[in-house]
């Protein structure tokens, strides 16, 4: 973990309110793990005030180029001013931060995207490739048009759900892994689940493993200060009451099955 | 006039130039080591210390506001035997001055802290956290009555020889009688100011977006009000205020020096700037140079203010 320097190589919108940014980072950056996130400072003025959590869509190493990719939605005023950044920006960004996904899972990785949360699950897929371990990919979205990176899935089998029943199956992926789970056969000893999205899915998922015995990671999302655990800004409330491990250090990838879903805003 | 002096003096402690990191911001230090050169600042504030361990408050623990954020972190932190047991080692091998910040829910546990953190030898001074909002009624009792804070301070004093810091809130009327009351006690400085009282309300959902309701705000929101507090606090008191509240650029501790601040702490702006208390150090030596000043005690409250003006009766010390 370290603050580096970077510059946008690449900041565009590629589906309907949702920004590809790839932000060249220098050779002493470390190279992340699937999960991790980088603490990015948006803008070079002073507002917004705070730095922005975001976790990696990929890491880039081409001839001489290293860089980050983030896929991030413009949903308030933070994400709204990086949108406004144009190629050739110089910002800085701490990182790379936090805890990733298991990188070598002992059973068949199931990964489960929600809308954005396809992100992590996109570099978490293209590791699993690389090290040629077979995966199944289930992405749901509200809509056709916000399934990004689908051609990026290879070596995997992948199946689509869509709110409005314009791709795939028409419903939530939650029902798209229920029928993936009853009839491929999968036990919690032969396979597992990896997921991101909105917070609402990762609970029903949660609950889902929960009463199967699935072993479940899910990379929560949530406002941070400092990134590095030194503030206690971004508790992870537990089932178990006694602590609130910080989200940036103990996370953004967690156990989903012991976190208290329904206090986590 | 090369290398103007950047020294002053809290009580027995002598800091090598007055930049300091607020409490709450950088936890024990370690966790910034990497961000910060410690080295090049004055010291650290601690994250508080209570006497027993404490989880902190629910989510949401911090929310951006224009120009601010609020938190209500709840002081998460170890506990005294904890804080003695994992975190002084680190905290003893820091290349800068340590200040430890404690509270209490009652004179009792500020003395047990006092006495806990004074044997450990692991701080330079202590800071009073008389002033924190988020921690229930007991946050702000010591630091909105004069007489209470009286009751504390004179309470703790006889108990350490380190320097002892009365951190006091915004959140009153004349700040100036707190102050005064801190330092008729035996207070060697007043730090301030804490966070000022606010909410974020989601008109949306119809809820408060803190988990608690109420929050502290920081940040460059706060600047002028805690630039405010301070000289009037600096025209009641003759002991060192150290003055602190949004600062986010390097001149901003300047300011706060100009208005009569021996040192400053710098807060929430950290976090987007990890550099900001080493630029806060690089402009003050700039600034003395260019202002052909040999010691940055030529430039602790000197602010020229025409004859009469500027004067807040309220907080002023009658003379």
């Amino acid at each position: 973990m370290n603050l580096v320097a970077c510059t946008v190589v690449e900041n565009r919108e590629i589906t309907p309110g949702n920004f590809l940014l790839t932000l060249r980072v220098p050779r002493g950056f470390s190279k992340p793990t699937p999960g991790q996130f980088v603490h990015l400072r948006v803008s070079p003025e002073v507002e917004p005030l705070l730095r922005r959590p975001y976790s990696l869509e990929g890491f880039v190493e081409r001839g001489s180029l290293r860089a980050v990719r983030i896929y991030y939605s413009v949903v308030g005023r933070g994400s709204k001013a990086l949108s406004q950044q144009p190629k050739g920006q110089r910002l800085d960004l701490i990182g790379p931060l936090g805890i990733g996904f298991s990188p070598s899972p002992r059973r068949l990785p199931i990964l489960v995207a929600g809308g954005r949360g396809v992100a992590p699950l996109l570099f978490f897929s293209r590791r699993l490739r690389m090290k040629k371990r077979p995966y199944v990919f289930l992405f749901g979205a509200r809509s056709g048009r916000e399934l990004y990176g689908l051609r990026e899935i290879k070596g995997g089998r992948l199946h689509l759900a869509t709110d409005d029943g314009s791709v795939g199956y028409h419903g939530s992926v939650l029902a798209l892994l229920q029928r993936e789970w009853d009839e491929s056969g999968h036990t919690p000893l032969t396979a597992e689940v990896f997921t991101c999205g909105p917070h609402g899915l990762l609970h029903e998922l949660a609950e889902f493993a929960r009463g199967k015995g699935i072993r479940c990671e899910a990379s929560l999302e949530g406002p941070m200060a400092c990134a590095v655990g030194a503030c206690r800004g971004c508790p992870v409330p537990l089932h178990e009451r006694e602590r609130y491990p910080a989200m940036c250090l103990e996370g953004p990838v967690m156990d989903a099955t012991v976190v208290d879903w329904s206090r986590l805003p | 006039m090369n290398h103007p002096s950047l020294e002053v003096r809290i009580g027995s402690l002598t800091l090598r130039n007055p930049v300091l990191v607020a409490s709450g911001i950088i936890g024990y230090g370690a966790e910034y080591e990497r961000l910060v050169d410690l080295s090049a600042i004055g010291g650290i504030v601690t994250k508080t210390v209570t006497r027993r361990a404490r989880a902190g408050n629910p989510p949401p623990r911090v929310v951006e506001t224009p120009s601010g954020m609020l938190n209500s972190i709840g002081i998460e932190n170890p506990g005294l035997e904890g804080f003695l047991e994992i975190k002084a080692p680190i905290l003893s091998t820091l290349p800068c001055a340590v200040i430890v910040s404690v509270e209490g829910e009652d004179v009792r546990e500020f003395c047990e802290l006092v006495e806990g953190i004074s044997a450990s030898g692991v701080a330079h001074a202590i800071e009073v956290n008389i002033s924190c909002p988020n921690v229930g009624p007991h946050g702000l009792k010591y630091s909105t009555d004069a007489g209470m804070a009286r009751e504390v301070m004179s309470a703790i004093r006889p108990l350490t020889r380190l320097p002892l810091i009365a951190k006091l809130t915004p959140n009153v009327t004349r700040i100036g009688e707190i102050a005064e009351a801190c330092e008729s006690c035996g207070a060697d400085a007043v730090s301030l100011v804490n966070t000022f009282i606010g909410m974020a309300v989601d008109s949306v959902t119809g809820k408060p977006i803190l988990g608690t309701v109420l929050g502290g705000l920081s940040g460059p929101a706060i600047k002028p009000l805690a630039l405010a507090k301070t000289w009037e606090v600096a025209q009641a008191v003759d002991i060192p205020v150290i003055g602190m509240g949004g600062i986010t650029h390097a001149r901003d501790a300047v300011e706060f020096i100009l208005v009569g601040s021996t040192a400053v702490q710098v807060g929430t702006a950290l976090f987007a700037n990890p550099s900001l208390p080493e630029a806060c150090v690089n402009e003050l030596e700039s600034h003395l140079r260019r202002s052909e000043l040999s010691s940055v005690a030529d430039l602790i409250g000197a602010l020229e203010v025409p004859p009469g003006r500027g004067v807040i009766r309220a907080g002023r010390r009658a003379s």
